[in-house]
């Protein structure tokens, strides 16, 4: 009955636990971005080095990779306050009837 | 899946941009309509804009062995449609194309296009396919989500082919490559992502199913005993 009511909570920790236990096997491959790869996989197909691309529009690049995860986290922040509202509005009003 | 700033050559940007700004348009004329129609429809995009801020904000390692965004938007497209997910997804694009440089305003159109119009396409083609179907609504949400997920990274995939095509065996070659790159590595992510906002849509469905009744996400019969069930 509890097993039945929590079904997908259980299924989130499965895939949750079943990922980083995938990720604990491949280990040590650094794990570059994605975009990273594309970008210097570009760079093989045209020839031209990674340097050799210019922005077509000009860029500000955060200085530095400290900067740039603290304003990722700003990013998930803005998202999760949004989230944690709406869920908290909803439930107030669930319970006011 | 960001297009890197200077990664697309401006022929390509022009045209991307051109295919991305009408279906903005759409959006934003979608947005006004919903949110003018229903009060409770601004709480519902609160939480489907969020969770495309929260999980597009995350990079997670994968089994390619290198790290890659969700994207988060299949909840949006379920809810509101593909278009209104356009806007969401222009939105937080452009804040990763000022503040940290994952993508740019020049290629911020064909970037647009892939997370923000191909991938909530195809998710919401998934769903609406499946809407009225026996198969049950988690299971139509968790597909719906994890294949905007997949055809966001494809799209990217086939537009990068197109401005690169390989010396040897042109465009096709050169998306083949590209897929291994991205696709490959994000169909874990987007069976992760799925699967957690299938969570968020089981919560709304228990807090607020009203709202998605009235959005005619679903038929109310089907919201109701998915309610009921737990």
């Amino acid at each position: 009955m509890m097993l039945a009511r929590y079904r997908l909570e259980i299924l989130a920790l499965i895939a949750i636990i079943a990922l980083c236990a995938l990720l604990l096997r491949i280990g040590g491959a650094g794990f570059p971005g994605s975009d990273n790869t594309g970008s210097a996989q570009i760079s093989r197909l045209t020839g031209i080095p990674e340097e050799g691309f210019h922005p077509l529009v000009w860029q500000w690049i955060p200085p530095g990779p400290e900067v740039e995860s603290g304003l990722f986290a700003l990013q998930a922040a803005i998202g999760g306050i949004c989230v944690g509202w709406v869920f908290g509005y909803w439930k107030g009003l669930k319970e006011k009837g | 899946m960001h297009i890197m700033e200077g990664f697309l050559p401006a022929a390509w940007c022009i045209a991307w941009w051109l295919v991305a700004l009408p279906c903005l348009a759409l959006g934003v004329r979608e947005l006004r309509r919903v949110l003018s129609s229903d009060r409770e429809s601004l709480p519902l995009l609160g939480v489907t804009g969020g969770f495309v801020f929260i999980l597009s904000s995350l990079k997670l390692p994968s089994v390619t062995g290198s790290s890659s965004h969700p994207t988060g938007t299949g909840l949006s497209a379920v809810s509101f449609g593909p278009w209104v997910t356009t806007v969401v997804g222009a939105i937080v694009l452009l804040f990763q194309a000022l503040f940290l440089a994952h993508g740019g305003l020049s290629t911020l159109g064909a970037n647009i296009v892939s997370m923000g119009v191909a991938g909530p396409l195809v998710g919401w083609g998934v769903y609406r396919a499946l809407r009225d179907s026996p198969v049950g609504i988690y299971t139509t949400v968790f597909l719906a989500a994890s294949f905007a997920d997949l055809f966001t990274y494809l799209t990217t995939s086939l537009q990068l082919a197109l401005a690169y095509p390989a010396q040897v065996g042109g465009a096709w070659s050169s998306f083949i490559i590209f897929l291994g790159i991205f696709a490959v590595t994000q169909v874990p992510l987007a069976i992760l992502e799925a699967v957690i906002l299938v969570l968020v849509f089981k919560y709304i469905v228990q807090l607020r199913p009203g709202i998605l009744i009235r959005l005619k996400v679903f038929s109310e019969g089907r919201i109701l005993a998915a309610r009921s069930d737990g």
